[in-house]
Formats: structure tokens, C-alpha cells, sequence
């Protein structure tokens, strides 16, 4: 949420760097204004599907935004979001370089776009749909976002959910209350622990299932077994509505609602501004004292012009520290650049290892059984494991890109509290595509391949990451039923006798294609973190780099403003001292509003806990 | 293929025969021959129907749906976590086969209805099987076996569950599959895959029917859940690739179904009490579980207490108890006509029927399937010279027998690899009996239609398939197809008697 507070500092320290003539300090001061332009907070909510996620979203909005149905499934993501009126446009991104389509549609017509009734497996090629809700609770800056569902989480798609986490800033795993939580659900939550700052399991439907409170400790339980910290809500959408609707306190206190718009707000949104405050504040501070310090080195020469040799040599030995940490001799280039450099060959190693085991257990399978009977079964499984391979290397390198940062600018400030860059993984992420595992070709060509290929296309074939704009991704999620059709039209494939003859070549075949598909693999996959980490690289470089000019460019400011005091007369000298300081007191106003803004980070949260709906 | 004139001699009689001659040609190994001993003896005892599913999926509930009685426990958690065989007995008993020590039979015990089990400190995972015997009219035709979950969180159960239902080095010892799911989600359709027969039947799923189970649930206990929940299973059965994996799909409110058939009098009395009570203030408690059970309704004595409003929300469910009131407002104040209604609704009878005509009417043919299953393991296990006429024979009927070419054609139809109408596909289908075995089914006629009936639509279907299998606008494919329909037409008419044409 772009808080007016932060906005209006920024706005006052940008006119006091074009009046102190340090565009150099303005052009940070704009980029943090343009992050504090973009208000969103992005919240995915994900899970199996039919666990309740849509109407999850249309209770948190009481509005019946996202199609609802006892058995057609979501089939393209749907951003809801703040508007002045009911909007909905669908939005089309085809690559990265052109910019995305985007469509105006009635509302009355989203289901045909964004459910699997309407838009089969996304025949439509959406990326998302984005509904626009003149609503209270949104107009913070809320964003929900409701996925579709996935058919166990480990599978392809569930890997571009996974890609997709470290662009939200909170993620709600919905799950409802007919059963305990599932390895993939447990698995999921593991790896959104490590991408995502607020992660909370969500149990719906509780107004259907007597023994909710049970499923809840259950499920309590597993998740203290598996290390996951996180808050549980249980909720019933439908309570909700009706409480909308009748305007009936104990049952909106019965469903669970208020506990998780509190969460919304108090944490993940107040979190959000507090991470605004927290940064427009050491942004503000910086800049407010790099505009002093020219002047309060000046101001003490004029008040003891004896001391001038010590302090222009104080400043000069300061600015030549400055200059060596621009330079690239400095530790924090020696770590970031060492730093990249490791990270890169573990992670290509990570990958390498994690894809290498798979490939020889595929050949395990192969070796055990006639290629061309159980190759659906065989490629589907082949799919998935190679895709929940290349997330769970991706999360790794996120993982550590983060932890990099941090030790370089530990090692930039020496212990001195420094502004990390903000990292950013969906800029482009890992958008590499790999073509389907190639099925070798065999002398006999059964009817069911025609309408395999045929499946294909739906299914997308083989790994897909693709991260648009830190949304999830909508890219032709087939749903899993088309994915398990494929397998069952070969599988009934009935084989002749005679082509046993050929089984050795089929298994060496097979391998062959399982061996050209990892090594394809390996190279997409190692080239998109490879270029991710390069990116990062840059991003710490260039960000450490301009404050490091910053800093630079401010001491030989300061460092010609006391020998230039020294010239001036007594009476000049008078006045002068009494313009610094007036300047240094308009300066330290600025400070001063900079920590108070810092100062209402926590205090502000708590007193909006208090007027939640 | 047989003789014109001489029926085949009945598959099963044919494979009791092939069944004793491996024990005859194996008598000197004497693994084998209790292996085929033991198949032996299966092929007279009842048909093994499997229960199978997701964790939570509702198979015990569903068990106890089919027996009548509340036999195997359930719970809100995961329950059950060792393969429980049910099995019609004089006497109630429960036995015990742990993995590594002989059998030893268990106390039973009841625990609000339900029976419990306590393993005498035995781990589960040491425990084989447990067997309940129990008397009952319903486990006569068919034996139950009810399995732990598959997905489950603890891997080990899952495995107990996969290593019963698609063993990896011997047939299943099910002759057939009740697969229960509350949506149709991946891991399903991999599980269904794994009961493809690799062998004998040659990619058939004769043996499965899909149960989409908890169907109260999946319309959110409206009213209107199940027939909601019944367009959504006739969408699966009309999609080819569930065609490909099961039978058929039938929607099942498996708990409404179980308290239909268990109901008690003094559950009828307090939904009669609170089917009294004003609309308003029963719909206001009806919104959720939580306010069924706690709302405090004062001192009144005619309106159940809490504690039995919250025994009656977990027998009946929120649609159960929405159900029943309902149903007693308009007019019926009969228990007996209550549960009869409950399960009538429940859909469970429709399931019975489809077990009735897909599984028991074809019993010789599921129990036949799993010989020929065990018997290809012996002799490919054990290969012998003088074994290879039995090789042969296992060949000939599975080539010969027409109630196999049946199969093999059927699922090829469902694979929609054959270019026929839609409606030419249906009626093929049904007379290979995709719908049923009986002659009734097969021609698709009411089950009373009389025998001058079933004989003309028999004498029609042979003639109008006749002619598309000579007709020189079909393919090879379709005529092969028409001809084996002819077939199957000709052993309905030969079944009916009074010659052939």
C-alpha cells in the first residue's frame, strides 16, 4: 500500500537535493518513489483443486467474482483488486517483449472466460483475468489472486506455482475440512516457508464438517512435526456470505472471517507498508546525511578554523575509503563477485546431481520394461520429476541469491546498517521451455497416437516454467484429467508378439531420448539460472556501487566546502554560521520525519487491528 | 471359435479343468501346487470385491453402506490402516494374520456401534490382514475388503494399500475393484491405471467401477447434492478417457447411505421433534455443524439436547439431518419409510445394481480372469518342458473364449479407436454387455420384458449387425467388430433356446 507518509517525505527530501544541486541523491530518491507508487500486495491463494479456493476469494470480497461450481474447475488465474467501479479484463501475455493484450470484458462473462466450463485447459491462452471490485478491504492495496487448482502439487504445474511464490507477498493454502493435509500439501508448504515472507494455511468449509476441530489439530500436528510454523484459519465462506447478506455479527464471528482479513491486513498488508516505512525511512536518513555532511564540515571550520588541516585530512582519508569501495579492490566486490561464482557452479551442480539420479532411475525403469508399452505412464512421471527437480533447484538458488546479499552488504557497510536492495526473482525468472520428451520412433504406429499427439498440445509437453509478471502463471494449464488421459490411450496400445524382437533397440531408444531430453534440460534450465543469477549480480553491483559514488561524491563536497570556509571574513564567517545551521536544522527536520515515519511502523498495525471489517 | 450349433462349453468349467491340470503337471513342486490349490478353492468362494481410494475417501463408510451394518470403524482422521477382509460366516469372529506369526483370532468389541479392533500390541505394520467373519445376507455373494488409503501421509499405509490392490510380482488378490474418489484428481487416474490387467484380459477395465464418493459433499450439502453430484459422475462415465479406466461411474452419499440403512428409532424421534420446530429456527441452526449441535434451545424437552444433536450431525451429515427433516415435514412420519428413502437417495442402490449386473452377473468371468492370472504366474515362474500344451491352453481360451473377446472389444470401443456412429457404438457396447451380462440388458429391454420380446429384438440386432459386417462399405475394422456383435447376439439367442433362427 503506498503510504501517503512516506510519499509526501520522499517528495520533500527530492526538493531538497535539487536545492542542495545533489541530482545524484534524487535519481535514488525516485526509484524509491516509483516502488512506492506500485501499491499492490499480492496475496496467491493455492491448493488442490475443489478445496474451496474461489469462493474463499468471493467471500473475502462478499462479491461472486470468481465462478463457482460443484465440479468445473478454475482454469486461469483471477486477480481481484481495488477499483473505483466493477471492472473485469482479461489479459493475454504472448512473450516478454511485447506488451500484454489486453481485453475489456462484461462482467456477467468472466465464467466463460476463467472457468474449465468455458475455456477448456485454458484453450484461450489467457494469462489471467483481473477484476477490478470498488471494496474497502482492497483498497489498501489487497490483490488476492485465485489460482487454478492443481492436481496434486507435484506436478508440472505445481512447479510453476512454486516459481511464481517469491513474487507474492503472501501465500494461502486452502485446504478444506474433509481430511487431514496430504504429503504434496505438506511438501508445498515446506518450499512457500522458504519463498514467501507470510504463509497460512486456510481450512474451508467448517460450516459442512462436524469434526473440523479435530482436522485442524490433525493438521496442527503435521505441520508441527514437519517444522512449519505458519497460522491455521479455519473458515466457512458460506457463513460469511450469509453474514454479509443478513448483516448478522455472531455469525460473521462464526465464520472464522475476521481472523483472516485481520491476518490480511494487520500482517501482510501492514507488513507491506512497515517494509515501505522501514525503507523510504533509511532512504530519507541517508540522503539527509549526505546533504549535511558537506555542510556540517563546513560549519565546523567556520566555527574553529585552527582544526581545518585535521578535518580535511579526516575527510580526505574518509573519501579515498569511499573510493576504494567503488573501486573493485573493495571486500564486498571480492565477496559478491567469489559469491556469484560459487553459487553458480553449486547450483549448476544441484541441478546437474538432482537431474543426473533421476535419469539413471529412468533407465532403471526402462531396463525393466518394454519402452513402447509403459512409455506414457513412463514420460508422465519423467515430466513430473524433472519439473519438481528444476523448482526445487530454483528455490534453492533463491534461497542463497538472498543469503549472498545480505553477506555482501554486511561486508559493504562493516556493520553499519545498509539498505539491501530489494531482490526481485520475477522479473524474468526461469522462462525457458524445453521441448516434450521425444518418444523413439517404433516400426508400428498404433490408432491411439494420433489422438495422443493430438493430447499433447493440451498438455503443453514437458517442463514449463514461465513467470509473467510476478503472476502465476495461466500458460495452457491443461487440467489433470487431460494430462492423465494421455497415458490411458496408450496404455490400452495392445502389441504384437513380433515386435518383441525389437525390445532391446526400444530400450535403447528410450534411454537415447531420455538422455538428449536431460541434457536439454541441464542446458535450459543451467542458462536460466545462470542469467537469473547474473541479474542478481548486477542488481547488488549496481546498487552498492551508486551508494558508494553517493557517498564519494558527498565527501569531496565536503571536503571543498572547508577549505573554501577558510577565505571567508569574520563577519561573513558570522552569518554564515548562522545559515548552516539553519540549513542543518531544516535538514534534521527531515531526519527527524524520517525516523518518526519508522517509528509508526509497529504502532500503526496495532491500532488498525482494532477496526478490521 | 467354436462350431455353429455347439455351444462353448462353459468358461468356468473350462478353467477349473486347465486349474487342476497345472496341479497335476506341477505336483512335484509343492509351492506351485498349493498356489493353484488355493485358486482353486477361490474360484467356488464368493466374488473379492476391493474397496480402494484416497485417504478420506468414505470406503469404509461405504462398506458399511453395502453390509447394513456398522461393521468397519470409521473416523474423522485416517482409520483404517491395515487390509481388513469381510466374509459371511455362521458366527461373528475376527482373525487376526500377522506377517511373521501364525493367525490368532481377536477379541471383538463395540464402540458406540461400531466395531473396534485392537490389535493386542501387534504394530500394523507386522499385521497381513485382518479377517472379520460376520453374518450377513449381504456379504453372501461377495466378499468385502476394505483397504487403507492411498496418498495417505504416512507412506507406509499407501504401500500396504498399493502392495494388496496392484502387487508387483503377483495378480491382485481381488477379482474386482470398487474405486471410490471424491474428485477425479491425477493421482486417481494413476491408481486406476495400475489395475490394468498386463496379462490375461489384455487392458480391460472390466473389473472397476468408480464410486464418486462423499457426493453430499460436493454440492456443499445443498438440497440439491446429489443430483448435482449425479451430473457430475454421468460427465465422467461420458468421458472417454474415465471410459477407458472403469466401468462405469456411479455418485454415492456414502454416510447418508449408512445411516439409511442403520437408522435407530430414537434418531427418527429427534428428528422428529426438531422437524417440528418453527422453519425459521431449524434453517438458522441448519446453516452450519457448529450451531446444529450448540445452539442452546433453553429448557425445552420435546427438542433433542445438544449432545444428541451432535450424534445426530455425525450419523446423518448436514445434509443427512437437512434431508430427513425435510422429508418428515412432508408428510412422512415412518422410520422405515425414512431410510428407505435416505437410501434411496443415497444412490447406493443404483451402485448395487451396478455391482449386481457389472460384477456378480459376471462372477464366472472375473473369478475365471484371476486363474488364468494365477496360472500364467506359475508358468512363467516355473517353466517346463512339459508344460507347454498348458502354455496352449491358457492361450486357446484366452483367443477362443468369446466372453474374453468380448472384453477386448469392448475396451477397444471405449478407446473410440474403431470409426462407427456414436449410436452404432452405444448398441454395440450393450450388446457386448458393457450394461450387463443378462440377455435383457444386453438387448436393452426392461428387465421383465418377456422372452417373445428379447427373442425378436435378439433375432433384429443379429440381422441389422449382419449386414453391416458384409456390407462392402465397412472396413476391415468395422467388420470384424460387426461379426464379433453377431456373435454375441447369437449367444443371447442360443441362451434363450428354441434354435437359432
Amino acid at each position: 500500500m503506498a503510504v501517503p507518509a512516506a510519499v509526501e517525505l520522499v517528495d520533500l527530501a527530492l526538493k531538497a537535493t535539487s536545492a542542495y544541486q545533489r541530482p545524484d541523491l534524487g535519481s535514488r530518491l525516485q526509484h524509491t518513489r516509483r516502488r512506492l507508487a506500485d501499491p499492490d500486495v499480492r496475496v496467491l491463494v493455492v491448493g488442490e483443486f475443489k478445496q474451496g479456493k474461489s469462493q474463499l476469494v468471493n467471500a473475502l470480497v462478499n462479491a461472486p467474482v470468481c465462478p463457482v461450481d460443484d465440479d468445473i474447475a478454475t482454469a486461469v488465474p483471477t486477480v481481484v483488486k481495488h477499483a473505483e467501479t466493477t471492472s473485469v479484463t482479461l489479459v493475454r501475455e504472448s512473450s516478454p517483449d511485447t506488451p500484454p493484450e489486453r481485453t475489456e470484458v462484461p462482467v456477467a462473462r468472466l465464467a466463460e472466460y476463467v472457468s474449465e466450463a468455458g475455456n477448456p485447459g485454458n484453450r484461450a491462452m489467457l494469462t489471467y483475468a483481473e477484476v477490478g471490485l470498488p471494496r474497502k478491504l482492497l483498497a489498501g492495496g489487497l490483490v488476492l489472486v485465485d489460482t487454478p487448482g492443481v492436481g496434486g502439487l507435484g506436478s508440472a504445474h505445481g512447479a510453476a506455482t512454486m516459481s511464481a511464490l517469491p513474487s507474492a507477498d503472501a501465500v494461502l493454502l486452502v485446504s478444506d475440512a474433509a481430511q487431514e493435509y496430504t504429503g504434496p500439501e505438506l511438501e508445498f508448504l515446506d518450499a512457500a516457508m522458504k519463498l514467501c515472507p507470510n504463509v497460512a494455511c486456510v481450512i474451508t468449509k467448517t460450516d459442512l464438517y462436524p469434526h473440523w476441530r479435530r482436522i485442524m489439530e490433525l493438521d496442527r500436528g503435521h505441520l508441527r512435526h514437519a517444522g512449519i510454523d505458519t497460522e491455521i484459519f479455519p473458515v466457512s465462506s458460506m457463513l460469511r456470505l450469509h453474514a454479509a447478506k443478513t448483516q448478522d455479527p455472531d455469525l460473521m464471528d462464526e465464520s472464522g472471517f475476521r481472523e483472516l482479513v485481520n491476518f490480511l491486513l494487520c500482517k501482510v498488508v501492514a507488513q507491506s507498508d512497515d517494509l515501505d516505512r522501514r525503507s523510504t525511512s533509511q532512504d530519507v536518513l541517508a540522503v539527509a546525511e549526505q546533504l549535511a555532511s558537506g555542510m556540517k564540515a563546513e560549519l565546523a571550520i567556520q566555527e574553529n578554523p585552527e582544526r581545518l588541516d585535521v578535518l580535511v585530512g579526516e575527510l580526505t582519508r574518509a573519501k579515498a575509503r569511499a573510493d576504494e569501495l567503488r573501486e573493485r579492490s573493495s571486500r564486498w566486490q571480492v565477496t559478491l563477485n567469489d559469491g556469484t561464482a560459487d553459487l553458480q557452479s553449486d547450483i549448476d551442480y544441484d541441478l546437474r546431481d538432482r537431474l543426473r539420479s533421476i535419469g539413471r532411475e529412468a533407465e532403471q525403469l526402462i531396463d525393466d520394461a518394454d519402452p513402447d508399452k509403459v512409455w506414457e505412464q513412463f514420460s508422465e512421471w519423467f515430466h513430473q520429476q524433472v519439473s519438481s527437480a528444476a523448482s526445487a533447484n530454483f528455490v534453492w538458488a533463491a534461497e542463497r541469491a538472498r543469503w549472498l546479499a545480505e553477506r555482501v552488504a554486511e561486508h559493504f557497510a562493516e556493520g553499519a546498517d545498509i539498505a539491501l536492495p530489494e531482490l526481485r526473482f520475477d522479473e524474468r525468472g526461469i522462462a525457458g521451455t524445453v521441448d516434450a520428451l521425444e518418444r523413439p520412433r517404433t516400426e508400428k504406429l498404433g490408432a491411439g497416437e494420433k489422438a495422443l499427439s493430438g493430447m499433447r498440445g493440451g498438455y503443453m509437453g514437458g517442463l514449463m516454467f514461465l513467470m509473467p509478471l510476478s503472476l502465476i502463471p495461466g500458460v495452457g494449464l491443461a487440467a489433470p484429467i487431460v494430462a492423465g488421459g494421455a497415458a490411458l490411450l496408450l496404455g490400452r496400445k495392445q502389441l504384437k508378439d513380433d515386435m518383441k524382437r525389437s525390445l532391446q533397440r526400444r530400450q535403447s531408444d528410450a534411454k537415447t531420448a531420455v538422455r538428449k531430453h536431460i541434457d536439454e534440460v541441464t542446458f535450459q534450465v543451467g542458462k536460466d539460472s545462470r542469467d537469473m543469477l547474473r541479474r542478481t549480480q548486477r542488481q547488488l553491483r549496481d546498487h552498492f556501487g551508486t551508494l558508494a559514488e553517493e557517498v564519494s561524491t558527498s565527501l569531496a563536497g565536503s571536503v571543498a566546502a572547508a577549505q573554501s570556509a577558510v577565505k571567508t571574513t569574520t563577519s561573513e564567517r558570522e552569518r554564515r554560521i548562522r545559515d548552516l545551521k539553519a540549513e542543518l536544522a531544516r535538514i534534521g527536520g527531515l531526519s527527524d520525519r524520517a525516523r518518526a515515519l519508522l517509528a509508526t511502523t509497529t504502532a500503526h498495525a496495532a491500532v488498525r487491528s482494532g477496526k478490521s471489517l | 471359435m467354436n462350431q455353429p450349433g455347439h455351444p462353448a462349453p462353459p468358461l468356468g468349467s473350462v478353467v477349473r479343468l486347465l486349474l487342476r491340470r497345472t496341479i497335476e503337471t506341477y505336483h512335484d513342486s509343492p509351492q506351485a501346487v498349493a498356489w493353484m490349490q488355493h485358486n482353486l478353492d477361490r474360484f467356488d468362494e464368493p466374488l473379492r470385491v476391493a474397496i480402494a481410494g484416497k485417504v478420506k475417501a468414505g470406503k469404509s463408510t461405504l462398506l458399511n453402506a453395502l453390509v447394513g451394518e456398522e461393521i468397519a470403524p470409521t473416523d474423522a482422521g485416517e482409520c483404517t490402516r491395515v487390509v481388513t477382509w469381510y466374509t459371511d460366516a455362521q458366527v461373528p469372529r475376527v482373525t487376526m494374520y500377522p506377517r511373521a506369526a501364525p493367525a490368532r483370532q481377536l477379541t471383538i468389541s463395540r464402540n458406540a456401534g461400531a466395531l473396534a479392533f485392537d490389535l493386542q500390541g501387534v504394530p500394523v505394520e507386522e499385521v497381513d490382514r485382518l479377517e472379520v467373519q460376520w453374518p450377513s445376507q449381504s456379504l453372501r455373494t461377495q466378499t468385502l475388503i476394505d483397504t487403507p488409503g492411498i496418498a495417505s501421509l504416512s507412506k507406509d499405509t499407501s504401500a500396504r494399500a498399493g502392495a494388496f490392490l496392484a502387487p508387483e510380482d503377483s495378480p491382485s488378490q481381488a477379482d474386482a475393484v470398487v474405486y471410490l474418489m471424491r474428485h477425479l484428481h491425477a493421482t486417481d487416474v494413476r491408481f486406476l491405471e495400475s489395475f490394468y490387467d498386463q496379462g490375461v484380459a489384455r487392458a480391460t477395465p472390466i473389473n472397476t467401477i468408480a464410486v464418486l464418493s462423499r457426493a453430499d459433499e460436493i454440492g456443499v450439502g445443498r438440497l440439491d447434492a446429489l443430483s448435482s453430484a449425479r451430473r457430475i459422475a454421468r460427465r465422467y462415465r461420458a468421458d472417454e478417457k474415465i471410459r477407458g479406466l472403469c466401468q462405469t461411474v456411479v455418485a454415492v452419499a456414502g454416510l447418508l447411505a449408512q445411516t439409511g440403512r442403520t437408522m435407530r428409532q430414537n434418531e427418527f424421534t429427534a428428528l422428529t421433534a426438531l422437524a417440528g420446530m418453527p422453519r425459521a429456527d431449524l434453517d438458522a441452526m441448519l446453516l452450519s455443524v457448529d450451531r446444529f449441535s450448540r445452539t442452546d434451545l433453553g429448557s425445552a424437552t420435546d427438542v433433542p439436547g445438544s449432545d444428541t444433536r451432535a450424534r445426530l450431525m455425525e450419523r446423518f451429515g448436514l445434509f443427512g439431518v437437512r434431508l430427513s427433516t425435510t422429508l418428515i415435514r412432508q408428510g412422512m412420519t415412518d422410520p422405515g419409510t425414512i431410510a428407505t428413502e435416505l437410501v434411496k437417495r443415497s444412490g447406493l442402490d443404483e451402485l448395487r445394481a451396478v455391482l449386481a449386473t457389472q460384477f456378480s452377473e459376471r462372477r464366472d468371468l472375473l473369478k475365471a480372469r484371476s486363474a488364468l492370472l494365477a496360472v500364467d504366474l506359475v508358468l512363467s515362474r516355473e517353466p517346463r518342458p512339459s508344460a507347454a500344451p498348458l502354455v496352449a491352453e491358457v492361450e486357446r481360451i484366452l483367443a477362443g473364449a468369446h466372453e474374453f473377446a468380448e472384453l477386448r472389444l469392448l475396451s477397444t470401443l471405449r478407446s473410440g479407436a474403431v470409426k462407427l456412429p456414436t449410436d452404432a457404438v452405444a448398441e454395440a457396447e450393450r450388446l457386448l454387455g458393457g450394461e450387463g451380462g443378462s440377455a435383457a440388458a444386453r438387448l436393452g429391454l426392461e428387465p421383465e420384458a418377456d422372452h417373445g420380446q428379447l427373442r425378436a429384438a435378439a433375432l433384429d440386432a443379429v440381422a441389422r449387425w449382419q449386414r453391416r459386417a458384409e456390407s462392402p462399405m465397412s472396413g476391415r475394422t468395422v467388420s470384424d467388430v460387426a461379426r464379433l456383435v453377431v456373435r454375441s447376439c447369437e449367444g443371447v439367442l442360443a441362451a434363450l433356446g428354441g434354435g437359432r433362427y
